[in-house]
């Protein structure tokens, strides 16, 4: 493990100020909890997250044979045991919209999944898709968080033109859409996650180094701050006035300073560099960021997409050096889907790190995961064949009441957006219809 | 030729002609020329007569609709008005200007930073973009701070010194990923080859197989390096061999043996120095070991049967040779394919770093042995002296002194204590500001180390060097033959690749080549290794002409350029195997040499799916020319596009809108010029038809001198080369001043542009001109400032 925790606890409110010069220890949540605790809130908020993985999953090693209460933990449901009164296994539904749409099979899967509307087959410009649910959700709690939403990815994106069969990069390298026209990029890079939440200060001194280095800068201000104005007094107008523009800048800078000293103190620790070499190590840091939003109600809405359609990362570490995508399409042969299983459980063992955390970070009168509704899965079930049908899907958390340990079977060839419309109405988002939804289905019932 | 025009025809030209509008109760355009009626206005109001001058001569003015004076009236009264605008010049008094204050912009800051602390670690990277004006982003009026910008500099100044005296940031292994384009689109089904494979160069470097990016290395250290291979070989053929090469020099070769790469991955670690890289994956023998039928070079030996049973399910042996091969063998169909490329390239690391500071900085800072006070005083001195680029007193010196004092109080190591002092000095006005100090009398000499560092942040962007600064402590820069002396020993230098990129990049504005995003449909052959390509070869063509002191002339007309084997193919021209440039002569081909041959001009004068005979035609008057049009006016009608090529052809389309008579007055002058250039497409290779169209490359010179083609095109601007000097004199002329020209710089930027022929156009001649000349050598105090409020605020 690569970063140590050190020091002490972080605050709620130091979080709260955010770009100011906040900083944050990993593991974020240690450093948090104590904090947290002390600032529980009675009022717990609706949070909602969207896990996506690639390639669809083998069937057959998802689906539990049993339906209701005593279902039965698949192999690559097993890795979820420790959760499973707070999972809601969910069969039956299909992306309807992908179906009926042209273009590749991997770009209409994630380029219509959540919003449940047809994408445009277009490999150019004029990329058009639907607003997706979790935007929805992110623009009704706009004015209540800082970052309204986090789009998260562990594999880069930067992909642009064609990327499946004539259809554009936008529709895998994208999971959640502002508006028909507007694709969010996904942020690969934890640091930059960080950044975005907490600012930019360097984390990692102890706290005697960080007070002796302020006072040097305060010093070296104060130098600079004399050191202009006798050279102002000996200048031309025109030098003058950079110098005036210079002065401003330090008083600016002395004044962000002394307001910063009133701050409560900031835990020590590192912050993540970049992108972790282990992928592994890589998701859960993203999945802690995740959380450490939330937890701070910097952020409410994330969706994460562990990989994107089409994905081709290979998976050495348990015994997969091949890529998955190709590998997807295995013809039933049996070395290829064993293979494709191992993806689909290490996905999944990932998955539960996020649960973990949330279940263990106390939120209100309860946890974080029972405030919040989390999809995991995938918009293909069987890759070799590109199905839309009978997806691959679960529910995570206890937002809006949520009673979980089940499998819910839904009618075949139900629309995903029925599902969507509980998500969101479990969440505080009154929802009557979404994208080619016909009702909701209701998992409270 | 009519009779001498004298001051009254003037006025009665204007009356008749021009106060009807620009009078004082309509003031047409802000312009009231009723109020300009005696001679004196001729030079008091002098930038309005230059801009009636102008659009009488372009036909602007009057404007359609009114009666047109006759042409000879025309040319009587400009020949007049010119005359006396060059009376004045020649008459006006010498007024070497006032430069402002200049900060150091990025290219200039991270220069310095580099050369004081012998730590190259570019933190100017971050700052926010400087603001250019004149073309040019080091003029010291453009030149902002904000208090962003300033938080920036504190944190700069941290990292540099504590980089220099602690060694750098220990940084943990960390991945970054660089997707490589895919542009390998073939659907083939036959055994095909590409057509143009003569010879070619083994490394694949030049093929569009391979593929290249920039990186820059944040420290010395052991990286990593993973390479995601994508694409097809035919069934039966002989494994490919990818290669990592870094800086064209191979790391490692690999064996992969499958016909469907996506994904494979192979991976290499290396150390590799701080800095930027170029880094290149490429096939080895590409078109080696393919199936017979494809009648390459040493076709493949393996059974003429495919590896896998092209359709249903999978054998037995099938599967024992999936077993043996892994997955990558493709196994639905026939595989005729050759679009082996690459997916991405992942770099990890540093997983070793040196630790600790490099000696040469060491060397820098710590000038004197002992960790006594005494020492810091003179470590403090020193470097405060190098970094204002001037001697210090001890009074000037002593707060920085006590930043060290501060420290020690504090309990803080003798290091830390330096530290702490020479980050203030990073932070002073007199580092970040080229100041200069006014001195007594209307105008006098800046100081022999103001001097200093005008030259070297001319010729190098950064600080006056060691011999520099001697000169000028012993008083002798100044005198001619040592400032000769040290300018030609400055032009040798390689510091001197900073014109190349700071001047001359955005002179000609050729950096804006990283940039450009020409449209993938319409240019596939567009790739990252032809953008670097393009770019290297200006550059080399730039620093040759600097380095070996060749006629400025050449970059209009040379017969030569600089390729590789990338560039040469897309040029067309045979025979030049790998990546390495050569100097080729051009001078037997179509496209010829110059400037206006080189692609990367070429690209960013187009728009990403077409020509633009006006932004070609702009760019000519305003850098080659010296006769920058005028910015277009509101509310202008773009050119229907969808038709360009289709319907009509782009010279129809831009001849109706050239109808527009708000257009015509400008785009008369730009668009024939451009159009010259139609041989070339929007990427700067050569063509002779335009979508279904025959290019039609006649063309016109604003003097109205026609000609055919980027040949004569280029014939004519040589015949222009006084403009072209002239142009060129002033560039370089502000871009070393840092400020903007006035009128009475222009005498100087005659004279200078008059005196090239005789030294033969010579790049140094046009630099120690410059150098010498008055605004360089020279400063205006500020009591004798032109403009009264200037002058009352400087009263103390």
């Amino acid at each position: 493990m690569t970063n140590i925790i050190t020091g002490k606890h972080l605050s709620r409110r130091a979080l709260l100020r955010g770009a100011g010069g906040a900083a944050v220890a990993l593991p974020l949540l240690e450093a948090m909890r104590p904090a947290l605790a002390a600032a529980a809130t009675t009022k717990t908020v609706g949070r909602v997250a969207v896990v996506y993985v690639p390639n669809g999953i083998i069937m057959n090693q998802w689906l539990p044979a049993k339906t209701g209460a005593d279902f039965e933990l698949t192999r690559v449901l097993k890795p979820l045991e420790k959760f499973r009164g707070d999972i809601v296994v969910v069969s039956g539904l299909s992306n309807l919209a992908a179906s009926k749409s042209k273009g590749g099979g991997h770009a209409r899967a994630s380029g219509s999944f959540l919003s449940a509307t047809q994408p445009k087959y277009t490999a150019g410009a004029d990329v058009r898709a639907g607003t997706t649910f979790d935007q929805v959700v992110a623009r009704h709690f706009a004015t209540e968080s800082r970052v309204p939403s986090l789009q998260l990815g562990c594999e880069d994106s930067r992909m642009v033109g064609n990327c499946d069969t004539g259809s554009s990069c936008a529709y895998t390298n994208s999971l959640s859409w502002r508006n028909p026209e507007t694709p969010l990029a996904v942020e690969v890079n934890p640091r930059s996650v960080f950044e975005r939440l907490f600012g930019t200060m360097d984390p990692s001194l102890d706290a005697a180094t960080r007070a002796r280095r302020a006072l040097y800068k305060k010093s070296i201000l104060d130098l600079t701050l004399e050191n202009t104005q006798s050279l102002t007094g000996r200048l031309g107008s025109s030098d003058k006035r950079k110098m005036d523009e210079y002065l401003t800048s330090i008083r600016e800078v002395e004044s962000r300073i002394a307001k910063s000293e009133k701050d409560p103190e900031v835990p020590t620790g590192e912050k993540p560099s970049g992108i972790p070499f282990e992928f592994r190590e890589y998701v859960k840091l993203m999945f802690d960021l995740q959380v450490i939003a939330w937890q701070s109600d910097i952020s409410r809405v994330s969706t994460m997409m562990i990989g994107r359609e089409g994905s081709v990362r290979t998976y050495p570490e348990i015994g997969v050096p091949d890529p998955h995508h190709p590998l997807t399409h295995h013809r039933n042969h049996p070395d290829f889907i064993e293979k494709v299983t191992r993806i689909n459980v290490l996905h999944a063992e990932l998955f539960s790190h996020f649960l973990e955390r949330l279940k263990s970070t106390p939120d209100g009168d309860g946890t974080l995961l029972d405030h919040s509704t989390i999809l995991y899965g995938g918009a293909l079930s069987d890759g070799n064949g590109h199905s839309n049908d009978n997806l691959p899907l679960l529910v995570a958390g206890h937002g809006g009441g949520l009673r979980g340990g089940r499998h819910v079977a839904a009618d075949p060839k139900t629309p995903v957006a029925n599902l969507f419309v509980d998500m969101m109405e479990r969440t505080g988002v009154p929802t009557a219809r979404f994208g080619d939804s016909t009702g909701r289905l209701d998992l409270t019932a | 030729m009519g009779a001498a025009v004298e001051p009254p025809q003037v006025f009665s030209f204007v009356k008749k002609n021009c106060t009807g509008c620009h009078n004082a109760k309509l003031t047409s355009g802000d312009i009231n020329l009723a109020a300009l009626d005696s001679a004196r206005s001729f030079d008091e109001s002098r930038e309005i007569w230059e801009r009636a001058v102008v659009k009488l001569k372009t036909g602007e003015m009057p404007p359609p609709g009114v009666p047109k004076p006759s042409a000879a009236e025309v040319a009587g009264v400009t020949r007049y008005l010119e005359a006396e605008f060059l009376r004045q010049d020649r008459t006006a008094k010498p007024d070497p200007g006032r430069v402002t204050a200049r900060r150091l912009n990025r290219a200039e800051y991270n220069n310095t930073v580099r050369d004081l602390l012998n730590v190259d670690i570019r933190p100017a990277d971050n700052f926010p973009n400087d603001e250019s004006a004149f073309g040019f982003d080091n003029i010291g009026d453009a030149l902002t701070l904000s208090p962003v910008l300033l938080e920036k500099y504190l944190y700069a100044a941290e990292r540099a010194v504590r980089t220099a005296i602690f060694g750098p940031e220990k940084l943990k292994p960390a991945m970054i990923h660089y997707p490589l384009p895919v542009r390998i689109n073939d659907l083939v089904t036959k055994p095909t080859l590409p057509k143009d494979l003569f010879n070619y160069d083994f490394s694949g470097l030049s093929t569009r197989h391979a593929a290249h990016i920039t990186h820059r290395f944040p420290v010395d250290g052991e990286y990593s390096f993973r390479v995601v291979l994508n694409g097809h070989r035919p069934n039966q053929s002989e494994p490919v061999h990818p290669a990592f090469f870094i800086d064209g020099k191979m790391i490692k070769e690999w064996e992969v043996d499958a016909t469907d790469l996506e994904g494979q991955i192979v991976e290499v670690r290396t150390t590799v120095t701080a800095g930027d890289h170029l880094l290149s994956a490429s096939y080895l023998k590409t078109y080696h070991g393919l199936p017979p039928s494809y009648k390459g070079p040493e076709p493949s030996k393996r059974p003429p049967e495919p590896l896998i049973s092209t359709r249903g399910k999978l054998t037995e042996k099938d599967i024992e040779t999936l077993r043996k091969y892994g997955t990558k063998i493709k196994t639905d169909r026939l595989e005729t394919r050759v679009d082996n490329r690459f997916e991405s390239l992942d770099i990890g690391g540093p997983f070793t770093q040196p630790e600790g500071p490099a000696p040469a900085s060491l060397k820098a800072v710590f000038v004197c042995p002992q960790q006594t006070p005494a020492c810091a005083q003179a470590i403090v001195a020193s470097f405060a002296r190098r970094a204002f680029r001037r001697p210090l007193t001890a009074v000037e010196a002593a707060p920085f002194v006590k930043l060290y004092v501060l420290a020690r109080q504090q309990g803080d190591s003798f290091q830390e204590g330096i530290a702490a002092a020479l980050q203030g000095v990073l932070v002073s006005p007199h580092f970040l500001f080229r100041v200069e100090r006014d001195r007594p009398g209307a105008f006098a000499p800046v100081s022999e180390f103001e001097l200093a560092s005008r030259l070297s942040y001319f010729l190098w962007s950064t600080m006056p060097d060691g011999a520099l600064m001697a000169a000028a402590a012993q008083g002798r820069l100044r005198q001619p033959a040592v400032l000769a002396a040290q300018v030609r020993r400055m032009l040798a230098d390689p510091k001197a690749r900073a014109l190349v990129d700071n001047f001359a990049g955005q002179w000609l504005q050729f950096k804006n080549i990283d940039v450009m995003k020409p449209d993938v449909e319409k240019f596939p052959e567009f790739e990252d290794n032809l953008r670097y390509s393009m770019r290297r070869e200006t550059e080399l063509f730039l620093g040759n002409l600097i380095r070996s002191d060749a006629s400025v002339l050449e970059i209009l007309d040379a017969k030569h350029t600089y390729l590789n084997e990338r560039l040469a193919r897309f040029y067309g021209i045979d025979g030049l195997a790998g990546p390495e440039f050569r100097r080729v002569d051009m001078s037997k081909t179509e496209r010829g040499g110059g400037i206006l041959a080189h692609a990367s001009i070429l690209t960013i004068s187009s728009y990403s799916t077409r020509t633009s005979p006006v932004l070609r035609g702009k760019w000519i008057l305003e850098n080659l020319l010296d006769a920058p049009p005028p910015p277009p006016p509101p509310a202008v009608p773009t050119l229907d596009e969808s038709k360009v090529g289709e319907s009509a052809t782009l010279r129809q389309q831009m001849e109706a809108h050239r109808a527009n008579p708000a257009c015509a007055s400008c785009h008369s002058r730009m668009d024939p010029l451009g159009f010259g250039l139609e041989n070339l497409n929007a990427i700067g290779s050569w063509r002779t038809m335009d979508g279904k169209f025959p290019v039609d490359a006649s063309g016109l010179l604003p003097a109205g001198r026609a000609f055919q083609g980027p040949g004569e095109l280029k014939a004519q601007l040589t015949k222009d080369k006084d403009a072209f000097v002239r142009g060129l004199t002033s560039k370089l002329l502000t871009y070393g001043l840092g400020r903007g020209l006035e009128r009475f710089d222009r005498p100087v930027v005659n004279s200078i542009a008059a005196r090239l022929p005789a030294r033969n156009y010579r790049f140094s001649a046009l630099v120690q001109d410059i150098v010498k000349s008055l605004p360089f050598q020279q400063r205006r105090s500020a009591t004798n400032s032109t403009t009264p409020a200037a002058a009352g605020a400087e009263s103390e």
